[in-house]
């Protein structure tokens, strides 16, 4: 493609040969864009590139040789951007070849602007050159201005204008350069810089790519900053800097600070030179592997060394302590810090300035009595390349009055304290001077009165007239590690000296309630029984506080976790969903202000309760009295507590809070059971029986028109005598009137009965179903009893509702009738009644077994037809052999119709034989049955 | 030629960092090295972009600048080496072959009982190893 033409000079002709393939170049890539073909397009570019970009030209051009690079890449970039919007996903394309593989950012706009950008400020340096050099020959610019572009592409001529007549004549090398020096001159690089750098940096902050983007930043801060535009620059350098600081690249930190810190010199804000100067005094530079690293071109940082490091530390605590003003270049006045113009630094967690000053505090215990002195080890590190003296150090705390300041002794008291810190303890200390990377640790005691959290909020360090740092107080518990300094390889030292401290350490302490002075006791005795007002004492006696608007609060909580409710029963109980209930608080006489309370009390919660205490002088006692019930057997936590002020009413005043807590068992006092009993030796065939064997669980059947009894037991199942008032059974529904009569066998009690633990007590109704319904509701059975306990305590009402009974009509009723007793030797008679109740026949089969001790007369087996609503009797007759209690033969019966045999109980077969007829005295027993 | 080798950390920070120049630009290496952390972000995080080489610690050409080639390579335990080079023509088979002596290098050094994980390489004889493996590749790529 090189020519051959020599028409021109050498300069000339590079020019235009590169023009002309740049055409091209333009030509190829819009149309392989066009077309979609990416890769082949990139490739097409670095082919391109790369045939050109050794052709620099002779030395005095080699500007032209970089804007001409830059210009490429620019266009393609452009080129790159308007066809990448339609290609949406270039990273899916195949790109390149095997053995030169192109990778993903090739294909990305940015790419091409960050690096135009760079021809570009290559073109800029070399332009300056050129300038510097053709300084000297300034007086020949204005045979520049007539030149102009030829007809063919990339040759220029000089234009001479001859009367009406223009002719193009040909320029030498030197015009040429000449020319093209005085039209680089009227371009401003820097902004097309900084313009093509913007793009990138937008173009990567898009894609997320923070690095390369912040590289780009970090360019253009350069760029303002050289073209004096600060604020811009300092904005793009503070975001770069904090990616640097979280990553950990301490050279470009470095780097980026040092034109930080001559921003805020250029503008003159002391406040930002001071805390840039200080950061970068305490960035770990010294330590890295690439000590010798030389810069070409070195920022306002300069190099980063440790020598450097304390020339600016120098360089600030000059200007703190007020010993030099630097001087700023933008306004003429001096930075100085004054008495009017104080600088204070806040240094916070996450701050980079914790490498300058990082306060950690610990206590050394956990927990305190309030007024008893305990000690606080403040511990100070900086990492600054030299010794730093600090003339006070104020520590503070958030109960104010804990604060205290330590006075370096090596220094005249400064002015400035005298007025505003009085009232503080003002310690001193013999040395506070803080060298690099060493724990400057201080001990001393603390004491407060209040109680509550006590904590180290923070650190101030004066340093100088009119500088302070304060430092955000850190536990060595909980302390994170210096940032930068983390991945460092030094020597790393604890904190405190005690290394348990160091681990566990808090910068805050628990300062206790001071030791209560007055008793409270809950006089409880013996478990509680379910159904009763159980009474608990709760006396509250001084015994060296007085009580000041004293609050008893009262929890009833169950003794296995969880609350008394159990949402299961809920629907089932919704009257009384509590098994335990706080039923009220009573106070003995006369003081029934107080009794509101306790109605609020029991709206409000049934486990819960807050009761006020009056006034007690020092010595006096109160009491009152929970009452407490039980609905179920539970064993629950009571626990007490009584907060009061021992010293005024204010709400404001320390509470003192004295707790108790006991355990009460609620037991079930009264245990009701019942039974039914059918009339002895008397069996009704009772259908619903033979049916459902299995299943016990059935409600007991009864007998229409039969008197059954009941018998109902109440079991003091309590370890307390109790007296029993009285028993009854209650209808449940009195309006719609009982299908069954029952009756009272013999009164109520006329005085109560005494039940020991364990005793039953009996009592038998009557029981006669009337009606036609199939079911009998019994009624509830109640019981009144009392503690047997000398005082007239509440009686107490113990329910217990009895399962329903179903009524039937048995079909068949089978009986035995023999006498209450036989004589040996002697006959007597065996009836065995069978009464049909039906309208129908009933074939009835009956077998007898031998017994042993009786001679027998009548039929073993049979079957026999009973006639409806009539009795069959089987009559047998039999001699006992034996005497004694002895079993008659057996009898068993069973009905064909309903398939049921009947077998009677033993005890109706048993009978008692007397060896010879007995002779009884004075009134006739047992003739019953 | 390598210019500048490598070790980053897994919170992207430097762990050894060492430029073979004479020229004074080590500051611009250092950009560099930090800019090519992106790629590595973008090859971890999309793995499939990178297709075979898939579950291979090579990472092969990250990205080209104008005069310098960037090769990365990532350990099991996401320890990030980064090589820059001036040659423009360099065979892949060298720079693996550089990474491989350069890993045991490395291990070697963290295995130091008194070096503590995450922290910056300090050992002097792991610095003269890495400059003796770093001169031995520009031998092997020129014979």
């Amino acid at each position: 493609m090189v020519g051959t033409s020599k028409r021109l000079p050498a300069i000339q002709r590079l020019v235009e040969i590169k023009t002309v393939a740049e055409q091209l170049h333009f030509k190829i890539s819009t149309l392989l864009l066009h077309g979609g073909k990416v890769g082949e397009a990139v490739t097409w570019f670095r082919q391109h590139n790369g045939s050109y970009r050794r052709l620099v030209g002779t030395p005095e051009a080699v500007f032209l040789h970089w804007e001409w690079m830059s210009r490429q890449f620019l266009v393609f970039g452009e080129l790159l951007d308007k066809s990448s919007a339609a290609i949406t996903n270039i990273s899916s394309l195949a790109l390149g070849t095997a053995d030169k593989p192109l990778s993903e950012w090739e294909s990305r706009p940015a790419y091409y602007y960050q690096l135009a950008a760079h021809y570009l400020k290559e073109k800029r340096a070399c332009l300056e050159l050129a300038l510097s050099m053709s300084e000297t020959g300034n007086e020949m610019d204005n045979g520049a201005e007539s030149v102009v572009p030829s007809a063919y592409v990339g040759q220029f001529a000089r234009l001479l204008e001859q009367g009406d007549e223009f002719a193009m004549q040909s320029l030498t090398d030197e015009e040429y350069i000449r020319f093209a020096v005085v039209e680089g001159k009227r371009f401003q690089d820097s902004y097309e810089i900084i313009a093509l750098l913007k793009k990138s940096y937008e173009s990567y902050s898009n894609l997320k790519v923070q690095r390369m983007g912040s590289f780009c930043g970090f360019q253009i801060g350069k760029e303002y900053y050289m073209a004096g535009e600060f604020n811009n620059a300092k904005q793009l350098f503070d975001d770069i800097a904090s990616l640097y600081r979280r990553e950990g690249w301490v050279t470009l930190l470095w780097e980026v600070l040092g034109y930080l810190r001559e921003c805020a010199r250029k503008y003159g804000t002391v406040k930002e030179l001071i805390e840039y100067s200080l950061e970068m005094a305490a960035l770990p530079v010294s330590s890295g592997t690439d000590t010798q690293m030389k810069y070409r071109e070195n920022g306002p940082a300069g190099p980063a060394s440790l020598a450097r490091r304390e020339e600016i530390h120098k360089d600030v605590f000059g200007l703190v302590i007020g010993e030099s003003g630097l001087s700023s270049v933008e306004r003429n006045d001096d930075l100085k810090i004054t008495l009017d113009n104080p600088l204070h630094l806040e240094i916070d967690l996450v701050s980079p300035l914790r490498l300058v000053l990082l306060a950690s505090v610990a206590f050394h215990e956990q927990k305190i009595k309030p007024s008893a002195p305990t000690l606080i080890t403040l511990s100070l590190l900086s990492q600054l390349p030299l010794t730093v003296e600090i003339d006070q150090l104020e520590v503070q705390f958030n109960q104010s009055n804990c604060n205290f300041i330590i006075m370096n002794a090596q220094r005249p008291p400064l002015a400035a304290t005298a007025d505003d810190k009085q009232g503080h303890r003002v310690e001193s200390s013999s040395s506070l001077t803080l060298s690099t990377n060493k724990w400057l640790r201080l001990t001393y005691d603390v004491k407060s009165d209040q109680s509550g959290k006590l904590e180290c909020t923070s650190v101030i360090a004066k340093m100088g007239p009119h500088f302070t740092i304060c430092c955000r107080a850190e536990s060595p518990a909980s302390m994170e590690d210096l940032p930068l300094f983390k991945f460092e390889d030094r020597v790393e030292t604890s904190p405190t000296k005690d290394p348990a401290l160091a681990f566990t350490g808090q910068k805050a302490i628990q300062i206790e309630e001071p030791d209560p002075q007055v008793d409270l006791n809950l006089g409880a005795s013996g478990p509680a029984l379910v159904g009763e007002r159980f009474i608990v004492p709760v006396t509250v006696s001084s015994v060296g506080h007085a009580v000041y608007s004293g609050e008893l609060k009262i929890n009833l909580v169950d003794v296995r976790g969880g609350s008394l409710f159990s949402p299961r029963e809920t629907e089932a109980y919704s009257l009384d969903s509590h098994h335990v209930e706080l039923v009220g608080i009573s106070v003995p006489e006369g003081k029934d202000e107080t009794q509101l309370d306790t109605d609020e009390i029991n709206k409000i919660q049934k486990s819960f309760g807050l009761f006020s205490v009056p006034f007690l002088k020092c010595g006096e006692s109160w009491s009152c009295k929970l009452e407490i019930k039980w609905h179920r057997p539970k064993p629950v936590m009571l626990y007490v507590s009584l907060g009061y002020s021992p010293y005024s009413f204010e709400s404001t005043a320390q509470k003192v809070n004295v707790h108790k807590s006991l355990q009460i068992e609620g037991k079930t006092a009264i245990v009701i059971s019942h039974r039914f009993m059918l009339p002895f030796r008397q069996d009704p065939l009772l259908l619903s029986r033979i049916k459902a064997v299995a299943d016990s669980d059935l409600p007991a059947s009864l007998p229409r028109n039969e008197t059954c009894i009941l018998l109902v037991s109440a079991k003091n199942s309590a370890e307390v005598p109790l007296k029993l008032l009285g028993m009854t059974l209650q209808e449940d529904n009195e309006d719609t009137g009982r299908p069954c009569s029952v009756r009272h066998e013999g009164e109520d009690l006329l005085e109560p009965a005494l039940l020991v633990p364990g005793e039953e007590f009996k009592k038998i109704f009557t029981v006669i179903s009337e009606d036609d319904s199939s079911k009998l509701t019994i009624g509830t059975a109640c019981v009144t009893w009392t503690r047997d306990s000398g005082s007239k305590a509440a009686s107490v009402l113990t329910k217990q509702t009895l399962p329903d009974v179903n009524v039937e009509s048995p079909p068949l009723v089978v009986s035995l009738d023999c006498p209450p007793y036989a004589i040996l030797g002697d006959p007597f008679t065996y009836l065995v009644k069978i009464r049909n109740q039906t309208q129908l026949l009933q074939e009835v089969k009956f077998s007898l077994a031998d017994a042993q001790s009786f001679v027998l007369s009548g039929s073993h087996n049979d079957t026999v037809f009973v006639l409806p609503k009539s009795e069959h009797i089987l009559s047998y007759k039999l001699v006992p052999l034996a005497s004694g209690v002895q079993q008659m033969p057996r009898f068993t019966v069973t009905a064909v119709r309903y398939s049921a045999g009947f077998q009677p109980s033993i005890a109706a077969y048993t009978i008692f034989i007397f060896p010879s007829k007995p002779h009884f005295k004075g009134a006739a027993v047992g003739t019953g049955g | 030629m390598i210019v500048c080798v490598a070790v980053v950390g897994h919170q992207n920070n430097p762990l050894y960092i060492q430029s073979f120049t004479e020229a004074d630009d080590a500051l611009k290496l250092h950009h560099i090295v930090h800019c090519s952390l992106d790629v590595i972000d973008e090859r971890v995080n999309n793995p499939k972009k990178s297709g075979p080489t898939l579950n291979e610690t090579f990472l092969g050409l990250l990205y080209p600048t104008e005069n310098y080639k960037v090769y990365g390579y990532l350990t099991n335990t996401k320890v990030k080496f980064i090589v820059v080079t001036t040659d423009l023509d360099v065979r892949d088979a060298d720079v693996r072959n550089f990474f491989r002596k350069f890993h045991v290098a490395y291990v070697d050094a963290v295995s130091n009982p008194f070096h503590v994980p995450g922290k910056k390489i300090t050992s002097r004889t792991f610095a003269e190893r890495v400059s003796t493996i770093v001169k031995s590749f520009g031998l092997s790529s020129a014979g």
